[in-house]
């Protein structure tokens, strides 16, 4: 294995070598450039030029400020990221994986530590949420990794596909529910959907846990902790639990998908659709400019997953350009820019980022008398984002009036509240052995059974194509029947 | 002046180096990984399990079993959808008729993804999608693969000497008669060729079965793919890609496609597609 990876990293490295130099023997500016090879997700950074809607292509901007040159390329899942790292190593300077693979890759010494200079004074160190930066230390990532975007898991929904759907949806289990029968869909992705199939059957649990911090018989932190022990357990018995569930949900819901969830939820194919809240954005706004329809998205009780997408510098790659890099984008306006052009949510905050963006995008814009009555009407709530804004969670210093229709909207996709994060679990990343067992109970969700009706219809085909064949063969007689007018029937003396 | 000389041989090469570089090494590589595994530094040693683990493996057999199925219906419906077509095509008296086959099969060559994405709009409208799964995976595969399936029968029903039938009809013969002893004995080649270029690849075309299925039902093309991206075990993907190939080989062996018959020179054209 190992020989054949590198005789084809070889290979590939001879190709890339043979055309690099051409096209250095082609240019012969005389001063070599410097380069950065960025991997990163499919349509995860703006790289696109528009005066009109105020977009700067980011990596041709980086380019023009530093005079280096940026080869990007993009992959579609962590997986595929990981392979190709592992077939060619070496060969990236920055890639953007997610939590749980940036575990697996610090876990196996992949990554390249950050200078102690740009962990604390770029432009980054000095931005990020105090919220994300916490979460980065605890799990030890923040020495070889920082953050890019994150989010929440849940469920956008058709509001109008049902009286009670807002209270349904507060539910990991509403998939079962007969009222949307082949009305819902979930993750073609086994990480994804194991979660949710865990915050189904262990709700119960999940539900007691709840009870016991909402009475303050937990710390927020001992909840949180005690969720994320549940949502990543991986021994035998709650696999199996996952793969009976998912079996039985499979029955009641329209499909599996990874991108075409959100544009059938704007097309209203579907009413529920289990995504991550950067699609819900998406998909909330393109309801709305498509044909002023609402689409909304709720995280249910109990349990959610936060995720992030992280830049980490694989070993052997440029840290000092990488760095460059990143303190590049990690400015307010190219974040605001960013995160508008993709619809996912940067994890750095700052002032300029809570005014321009939160304030300017969400803030109710009534006051004095009209608020008060709004705020009594309840159509204005006050939403708390100090935890992610303010060193201190509870400051209350980043609170602001938004409109009530904006919680389960635009605001609560990019923003979740205090109460949301606080239960919500971080992906862990699972040994091999759980991982190989819970790929087994997936293949196995995913496996279809043989209908009967295409084996009565095959059984009849095969039945009628052999009778059809013996009558050819030995029917002659019957088949042929009289013969035509003015001719008779001989027999034939050969045969 | 310099005059080349290219002998037989030389003129292979090129052909003989693609060959090599994009075919033969990557099968055999295939079958490298499909009966090997890998110790914890990653050597590759010599092993069966993957096999055993393939035919031991309830969902596996299951999946193999879900591409038969579509496969053997898809092949059928084809065939039933594209005789008649063909035959009127290539029996009409008309001059021009490669117009109208063109009429056919031009549409066809509109971007696969594309008519696809179109196929789901329109099944949405019917109020089949996410309700028949099977039933619009298998018209995906039908609308996809049907000119592989009029277009050998075509040219079979095309080359067929038209004194065979004028000679069944002076001897007596009904249409009937004449259809089941003449007509389609002399179109088997074309059959043959159309039904394995359809039944082959509706086993693994998963973007239909993806698209139109909603992702419920995995075949075995889906199978591999997982096996290579979420799965990271190459191992068990090339073997599931071995058990592709025998499989297109028995077909081939049954459906009688390495028969070198003199006498069916006549359908090369149509073994061709």
């Amino acid at each position: 294995m190992r020989k054949i990876q590198r005789l084809l990293a070889l290979a590939g490295a001879a190709v890339i070598a043979l055309s690099s130099s051409l096209l250095f023997a082609a240019c012969a500016d005389g001063e070599e450039k410097q380069v950065l090879r960025i991997y990163n997700w499919e349509d995860y950074i703006c790289n696109e030029d528009d005066e009109e809607a105020g977009y700067v292509d980011l990596i041709a901007a980086f380019e023009e400020a530093y005079d280096c040159e940026v080869e990007y390329s993009t992959f579609g899942t962590n997986e595929n990221m990981y392979n190709e790292l592992k077939i060619n190593e070496g060969s990236y300077d920055l890639v953007c994986p997610s939590d749980y693979m940036i575990m697996k890759m610090i876990r196996e010494g992949m990554c390249e530590p950050f200078t102690e200079e740009f962990r604390t004074s770029s432009l980054y160190a000095q931005n990020v949420s105090p919220y994300i930066r916490g979460i980065f230390e605890e799990n030890g990532w923040d020495k070889y990794a920082i953050g890019y975007m994150w989010g929440t898991m849940g469920f956008m929904y058709n509001p109008e596909a049902g009286d009670t759907i807002a209270e349904d949806v507060q539910s990991w289990r509403v998939l079962e529910n007969e009222k949307y029968r082949k009305k819902s869909t979930l993750k073609d992705s086994v990480r994804d959907t194991y979660f949710y199939a865990l915050a189904c059957v262990y709700e119960e649990e999940l539900a007691a846990l709840a009870a016991e911090y909402e009475d303050g018989s937990l710390s927020e932190t001992e909840y949180n902790a005690a969720i994320t022990a549940v949502m990543n357990r991986t021994d035998e018995e709650t696999v199996e639990k996952a793969r009976v569930y998912l079996r039985e949900v499979k029955k009641n819901i329209y499909g599996f998908e990874v991108d075409s969830g959100k544009n059938d939820m704007v097309t209203g194919k579907i009413d529920i659709n289990f995504c991550w809240s950067g699609d819900a954005a998406y998909g909330i706004y393109e309801a709305g400019e498509e044909d002023g329809s609402t689409l909304a998205y709720s995280v249910p009780d109990y349990v959610s997953n936060i995720w992030f997408d992280g830049w980490v510098i694989p070993k052997g790659g440029n840290v000092d350009l990488a760095e460059k890099f990143l303190d590049f984008i990690s400015s307010p306006d190219y974040a605001m820019m960013n995160m508008d052009y993709i619809g996912y949510t940067s994890v750095l905050a700052g002032e300029e980022i809570y005014e321009n963006w939160v304030l300017d995008g969400y803030a109710a814009e009534e006051s004095g008398e009209e608020l008060q009555s709004l705020i009594d009407a309840g159509e204005i709530i006050e939403y708390d984002l100090s935890y992610f804004f303010d060193d201190d969670p509870d400051s209350g210093a980043y609170a602001f009036y938004a409109y009530a229709s904006e919680k389960n909207g635009m605001l609560g996709a990019q923003y979740p509240d205090n109460s949301v994060v606080a239960r919500c679990a971080v992906m862990q990343f699972f040994e091999e052995d759980a991982n190989n067992r819970i790929n087994m109970m997936w293949e196995d969700v995913k496996g279809a059974e043989i209908p009967i009706p295409a084996v009565i219809l095959i059984a009849v085909i095969l039945i009628a194509g052999g009778g059809v064949y013996l009558f050819t063969k030995y029917g002659n007689d019957w088949l042929r029947g009289k013969p035509k007018k003015g001719y008779e029937k001989v027999e034939n003396k050969d045969k | 002046m310099v005059r080349f000389h290219f002998s037989r041989k030389q003129l292979c090469i090129p052909y003989a180096v693609f060959l090599t570089l994009f075919v033969i090494i990557p099968m055999l590589l295939i079958l490298l990984y499909a009966f090997t595994g890998e110790d914890a530094e990653g050597n590759l040693f010599f092993s069966f399990s993957n096999f055993f683990n393939f035919f031991s493996s309830t969902s596996k057999l299951q999946t193999l079993g879900v591409s038969l199925t579509i496969a053997f219906i898809t092949t059928f419906f084809s065939l039933i959808i594209a005789y008649p077509v063909a035959y009127i095509l290539a029996r009409s008296g008309w001059k021009r008729t490669y117009v109208l086959l063109m009429l056919f099969i031009v549409p066809m060559w509109l971007n696969f993804v594309l008519r696809i994405t179109a196929l789901r709009e329109l099944l949405n409208i019917i109020g089949f999608l996410g309700n028949y799964d099977y039933v619009n995976t298998v018209i995906g595969m039908v609308y996809d693969f049907l000119p592989f399936m009029i277009l050998p029968l075509y040219n079979s029903l095309q080359k067929m000497d038209n004194s065979l039938l004028e000679a069944a009809n002076d001897l007596g013969a009904g249409p009937v008669h004449t259809f089941l002893h003449v007509t389609l004995p002399l179109s088997m080649p074309g059959i043959l060729s159309g039904v394995t270029m359809v039944f082959m690849p509706s086993m693994t075309n998963y973007v239909v079965s993806e698209t139109l299925g909603n992702s419920n039902i995995t075949i075995l093309g889906k199978m591999i793919e997982e096996y290579f991206s979420t799965y990271d075990d190459m191992h068990m993907g090339s073997l599931i890609s071995i058990i592709l190939l025998v499989i297109i080989f028995i077909t081939m062996l049954v459906s009688g496609g390495f028969k070198q018959n003199a006498d069916e020179s006549s359908a090369r054209g149509a073994n061709l597609w």
